[in-house]
Formats: C-alpha cells, structure tokens, sequence
C-alpha cells in the first residue's frame, strides 16, 4: 500500500466492512428480484408499504449510514467545538488537498453509485418517471457538504449541528422549489454540479485551520458569565446520593429528547399553515407531533442504555460510575427517574407548541369541529376519557421507549447488543408482509381472531415467567431488598388494576370480554424488562 | 497488626487463555502504604479491580474491610478513595460540579479539605473537565479521591496521569498524611523509583502471580535496591521514573 489514496480508501474499507458488505448484499437482492423473478417487460404494480419496505426505508438507511462513515461521524463528536475530522491524520505526511481529495472522492462515488444502482437495479412502479443523474448529484452534493460542514471547527459547542441542519435544508429547498416549478434533469444538474467543488474548497479550508490548531473560542463572553455565576452562586449540596446521580442522568442524557423533539416539532407544525383548508390533513398533522417524542425517544434510548458513550467501542461500565457507592439498582433508579423527566420536558414542549401552532395557524376550529362531534357521538365523560386516555398512552409510550432497552444495552456484552438490533431489524422488515399477509387473508384474520385469548394468555404467562425469574435473580444477588420488590410488585398490580378499571369502563359491550381487558393490562403495563435492568448493569458492573 | 484492610486469598483470573492473575493471595494491615509493583500487563490494574469490586472473584476470595465488594458494593466504596489510571472524569462536568455531585455518596466529605485541594491543585471551579490538561484530569480525580478522607486510598499508576511537580511535591506528603492518621493507602506502579520514595510495604507482581512481598526495609536489607529486587525476582529491569 504505498499511496496516501489506497491507505485512506482501505481504511474505510477495513473499519466498515461488515456495513459496506450489507449495502452491496442489499443491492445484490433487489438486482436478483429484478432480473431473476421479475419477467422482462412486466409492469409492475408496487404499493407504497411495499416500496417503502424494499426501496425507500433501506435506501435512506444506506444514504444516512454512508453519510455517517464519510464524514467520520461515528468517531467525532458532533456537539464539539473542534473538528470532527481525526486528528490523528492530520500527522500524516499528505497535503489537505489530499486528506480532503480522497473521503470525498470516496464519499461522493459511493454516493451516486448507491444511488445509480438503485435507480437500475431496485423494482419501481411502472408509469412513474424516475431521473438518473441528478438524484445520484443530489447525494453526492449532500454528502461533500455535510463533509465540509462536519469538519469546520467552530466557536461555540452545539454550533456544528444547528448550521449543518440550516445548510443542508437550505439545499434540500432548493431542490424542492426546482421540482415545484418542474425543471428539467439539465437545469436540476446545473443546480447540483457546482456543489461538489464548492464543498471542497470549504472543506478544504476547514481541515487546514483544524490542522493548524486554529479553533475559534466564542466562549469568551459565556465563559465568564458562567465563572461569575460560580463564584456569586455557591450551590448546596445534594440532599442524597439518589439526587446526585439522578442529576448526573439527568445532566448527561436529559435534554437530548426535548432538544430532539424541539428540533423537528416546528417543521412539523410549520405544515398547519399549508393544511388551512383540509381537515384530515391537519389531523395528519397532529399526528405526526403526536407520535415524535416515542419515535425520537427510540432513538434518544440507544445513547441512554450505553454505559460509556464518550468511549468508543467500549460497553463497560466506566469507573468512575462504576465506583460510586450506589446499588446497581440505584443506578437504574436514576436513569428512569432521568428518562421521566426527559419525558416530561419533551411533551411539555409539544403541549405547549401545539394549541399556539392551531391558534396562530388559524386551523384552532377544525379541531374544536371535530371534538365537538366526539362530544354529541359519545358524550363528554367518554370523550374526555378518550382524549386523556391517548395522550397518557403516548406520554408512557415516549418514557417505555426511552427505558425498555436499558436491560440489553447495560449487559455491556457487543454481542447481546449487536444480536438484539439484528433481531429488531429483521422483525421490522418481516412486519411489514406479514401485515400485508394478514389483511389479505380473511381465513388468516379468523384463526387470529379465534386462538387471541390463547396467544394473549401464552405472553402473559411468558411475561410473568420472566418476571418471577427476574425476581428471584434480584433477590439472590442481594440487588433489591424484600420491601423493594414488594413495594414494586404491588405499583404494578395497582397499575394493571387501574387500567383494567378503565379499559372495563370504556368498553362496555358484551363483544369484549373482560378477561380479555385484563390480558390486556397485564401485558401492557410494564414489568420484566425494566426489572431486568438492575440484573443487567449487575453483571456488567461487576464482571 | 491489626485485621486486614484487604484480603486476597488463591485469586485467579482468566481472560480467554490469558491468566491474568494466578493464585495471588495477598494481605494488607490497616495504617501502611503498600506499593504494587509491577512491568506493564503483570495483572497490578486486574488485582485493583477485584478489590473494587469491578471484577468478580471467578475462583479464591477477596475481602476488603472484611466484606466482599461485588456482594455490597455500598459498604465497600463509601469508605474507599479511588485514583482510576483511565482518568475517566466526566468531561462535560465543571470542577466545582464534580466536586459538589461527588460529595453526595460520601457522608464523611470535608469541605474545607476539598477546597484546600482546589487550591493546592490550582483547579478553577468554573473549568470544565474535558478542558483541562491531562495533569489537571489527574488533579481533580486525585481531589475527589482524597476530599472524604477514605480509609483506603487506591490509587492505579497515578504516575501515567499526575504531572512530576505534584507526584513530587503533593502526591508523596498527602500519602505520608494519609498513612500518619492511619489510613491504608495502595499503589500500583511501574516506576520502583517512586514505589521506593514512600511504600512501606511492596508486592511486586509478574505475569499474574506474586513473586515477593515484604516490608521496604526488609528489601532494601536483603537486595542493594529495589530495582536489583526485582531483577531479581522479575527478571527485567523496572522502567526509572525518568523516563515515565
């Protein structure tokens, strides 16, 4: 290996080899679909949850993971103020030219490959036009840019995302207003083209001033308003141990979701004043909001159930945590009351966003229309109910994403994690045809219908099973005391009793039965793997 | 003497084929300064860990304050101070936060001794970790470690972290304090140099088994040096603290 170029390129060839043989496997599937079991010619009928399933899901998958692995983002730290390209090449005997030339050059090819070769080989719906150059430039463009972006260093911590977001957004309105005014594939090219160089000139700019060490600090001005804040404000001391490390979650993981949720909420809500005249479309709306604090929260669960982000590749528990004097289940205490407030702040943000949004928007009465029907259809109590009973569920769905992978991420063991992704990858692309499969099957339909008391009935029984086992475990290993499990065994019968009230309260017809209602609550409210975590941490904890 | 601080009795550990501690039974009197010698790799981080409780006895018992640390971990931490190599603060956090979240598991924590420290250690409170020089990193875990008076002190190759002037000038006399109010303090290092400047007691360690361990003076009678000590026990030359 003896140019800078190969030693760069096999770099990103060696650390990501197992991504880069999935994206080509992908490729290689949906080629073979093409080519081997569809007949030439046949046109193709696609659905939109089939095409989301097969091309659109797993094209942006690849497209945000080849944008990670380019920019080196799974090694830099996104909120820092420095770049986030490795410092350590910046030793290397090569010009900036170089260190900026090849990943780009990289980048942008894996790019317009990825996307050409989606365009050729992936099954798309016949009659709909499908342009091939300027969407691979489209992608190269969004790549060397978010490259140029990423390793600028900047003035102030946090800057690094807000002027990639506004950037990247800014080009992306470009497009969309191009398409709107329906502009030609030569007009999109002369667009797009010139993104690339200009990328490079700005990246290459960046590298040099992080090579030279030149990090602008704005921080001047905060800085010494936060030393003045230090030396007027001497802060008590924690009234306990639990407080301290419920303030370090806190500290450590707690806004990530509110900032999230923040993040997307006004784009979300920015649409109302799109949706004036169309009601199901501001209900469309509403939803979206709705459903982003438990969608974000899956994601903001990942940084929360790893023991040690700041190190790379380590799962382990860091000392410093590891040594505080705290039970293993204090520790998991501390995330969940962590990950309640996190909850909280973030449907705050949206309790609040959401009425200012349909006041100012003007779109205030389509929503009081429609629950005024709800009213007249099934009275106030039940509407009432109905409503409070949707936003709790999203409320604890938001916190049950944010805490029900903690039992898998704190094992600290690669392959428990690694395994636990895969299975949920492949579940959720089974989801989709099996989905499909039962509303296609009336006969499927009825045997489902028929044997859902046994199969609610078999996962409670799997659910308290694991829960007994899980007791016994924390009960043997000294990690929660007789009152503790009693005290938590007891919250959750009052928990299932109290949904069960509510649930037999709702629905008062003789088609459901209430031991069904019950089934229900049992496997609703949660129990195994939460208790689990303490377990989890335990054996990580101490190895 | 009275009961042992820490006991190690038939401790063996593997990691895949490597044994990283072979039957190493060890035992430390309360009110000394114990120095754990060995090249890197010799097991003196692995043996640390099990008294901490981060690592689980697999066969052989450990015992610290006569109790076992991955059973009661409370117990067994509150009392102990820990300097940890991997200087793994957290680097979002302010010293003055550090300070503060730190204070809380520790009911023995002394205020005015901390912000002694501060001052000792030149640490402004505002700075926040991850801007501080690796010396400085080492400052602040040193101060969290000493700041609730711990009756162990454990301090893992504080010499990787700590700057010459505060291994010479600070580390040295708050070690002498510590075993002075009689307090047990133990260190592992690579450098016999500074094992020699303030152990009273040394274990010296080699591919996970212990080869000697006796008092400093007995040593020092028995072999010319520490460094010929182990020569001769070890087999290699030590590195001199001038090089670490």
């Amino acid at each position: 290996m003896r140019s800078p170029a190969l030693a760069i390129g096999w770099e990103f060839r060696r650390r990501h080899r197992w991504g880069l043989i999935a994206v080509a496997g992908y490729l290689f599937a949906v080629a073979a679909i093409r080519f081997l079991i569809l007949e030439p010619g046949e046109p193709v009928l696609v659905d939109s949850v089939r095409f989301a399933a097969v091309v659109s899901v797993p094209l942006t998958t690849t497209f945000v993971y080849l944008l990670a692995v380019f920019s080196f983002g799974f090694s830099g730290d996104l909120a820092a103020r420095h770049s986030m390209y490795p410092a350590r090449m910046f030793t290397l005997p090569v010009t900036n030219a170089a260190l900026v030339g090849w990943p780009m050059l990289y980048g942008t090819a894996a790019m317009a490959i990825l996307w050409l070769a989606a365009r050729l080989f992936a099954v798309w719906p016949s009659g709909i036009e499908i342009p091939l150059i300027w969407p691979a430039l489209l992608a190269a463009a969004l790549l060397a840019w978010t490259q140029a972006l990423t390793w600028m260093p900047y003035g102030l911590p946090g800057i690094r995302l807000i002027v990639a977001v506004l950037c990247l957004a800014a080009l992306d309105t470009v497009v969309l207003l191009a398409i709107h005014f329906k502009a030609g594939e030569p007009r999109m090219v002369a667009i797009l083209a010139p993104q690339v160089p200009l990328a490079y000139l700005v990246a290459r700019f960046a590298v040099a001033r992080a090579r030279r060490g030149e990090v602008p600090d704005w921080r001047g001005v905060f800085g010494r308003l936060a030393s003045n804040a230090v030396r007027t404000r001497r802060r008590d001391h924690f009234p306990s141990p639990a407080r301290a490390q419920a303030w370090f979650e806190w500290r450590r993981h707690g806004l990530s979701l509110p900032a999230l949720v923040g993040l997307l909420l006004p784009f979300e809500l920015a649409l109302l004043w799109l949706a004036k005249d169309a009601p199901a479309f501001v209900f469309e709306i509403l939803f979206l909001a709705l459903i982003t604090p438990p969608f974000m929260a899956a994601f903001t669960a990942w940084t929360v159930s790893q023991p040690n982000p700041q190190v790379r590749d380590s799962y382990g528990v860091p000392p410093f945590i590891a040594t505080r004097p705290l039970t293993s289940a204090e520790l998991i205490a501390a995330k969940l009351k962590m990950a309640m407030w996190s909850t909280l702040a973030a449907w705050l943000l949206v309790l609040v966003a959401m009425p200012l949004a349909l006041e100012w928007s003007g779109t205030w009465s389509v929503v009081t229309e429609r629950a005024r029907h709800m009213n007249d259809a099934i009275g106030t109590p039940r509407a009432a109910t109905v409503v409070l009973l949707m936003l709790a569920g999203f409320i604890v769905a938001t916190w049950k994403q944010l805490v029900q992978s903690l039992h898998i991420g704190l094992t600290g063991r690669e392959w428990i994690v690694k395994g636990s992704v895969l299975l949920t990858l492949t579940f959720l692309i089974l989801l989709g045809p099996i989905v499909e499969w039962i509303i296609d099957s009336p006969s499927v339909q009825r045997a489902l219908w028929n044997a859902l008391p046994l199969i609610l009935a078999g996962l409670v029984g799997l659910k308290m099973s694991a829960a007994a086992w899980i007791a016994t475990r924390l009960d043997r290993n000294r990690l929660l005391g007789d009152r503790a499990l009693v005290a938590g065994a007891a919250c959750w019968v009052l928990a299932v009793f109290a949904l069960y009230g509510v649930l037999v309260w709702f629905f008062s017809t003789p088609f459901v039965a209430h031991y069904l209602l019950a089934l229900i609550a049992i496997l609703a409210v949660p129990l195994a793997r939460i208790s689990a975590a303490p377990l989890a941490l335990a054996w990580n904890r101490h190895r | 003497m009275s009961e042992s601080v820490i006991s190690v009795s038939e401790l063996t550990r593997r990691f895949g084929a490597t044994t990283a501690l072979d039957s190493v039974s060890v035992s430390l009197p309360h009110g000394a300064v114990y120095g754990l010698v060995g090249a890197n790799g010799a097991g003196k981080t692995t043996l640390i860990r099990h008294i901490l409780g981060l690592l689980r006895a697999e066969s052989g018992s450990v015992r610290v304050f006569g109790l076992d640390p991955v059973a009661d971990p409370v117990a067994v931490l509150s009392r102990i101070g820990y300097l940890s190599e991997e200087n793994d603060l957290p680097g979002w956090m302010r010293v003055d936060e550090l300070i503060r979240y730190t204070s809380a598991f520790y009911p023995k924590w002394d205020d005015a001794y901390a912000e002694e420290l501060q001052r000792a250690f030149a640490l402004d409170p505002a700075a926040k970790i991850k801007d501080l020089s690796r010396g400085q990193k080492a400052r602040a875990g040193l101060l969290i470690a000493l700041a609730h008076r711990p009756e162990l002190l454990v301090l893992d190759e504080p010499s990787s972290g700590l700057d010459p002037i505060v291994r010479r000038d600070i580390l040295g006399a708050v070690i002498r304090t510590i075993a002075d109010e009689g307090r047990t303090v133990l260190f592992s290092s690579h450098l016999l140099d500074e094992v020699e400047q303030v152990a009273d007691h040394v274990t010296m360690i080699s591919h996970g088994r212990i080869v000697l361990s006796a008092p400093l003076d007995a040593i020092k009678e028995s072999h010319r040096s520490l460094n010929e000590a182990f020569i001769a026990h070890v087999g290699s030359a030590a590195t001199p603290a001038a090089e670490a």
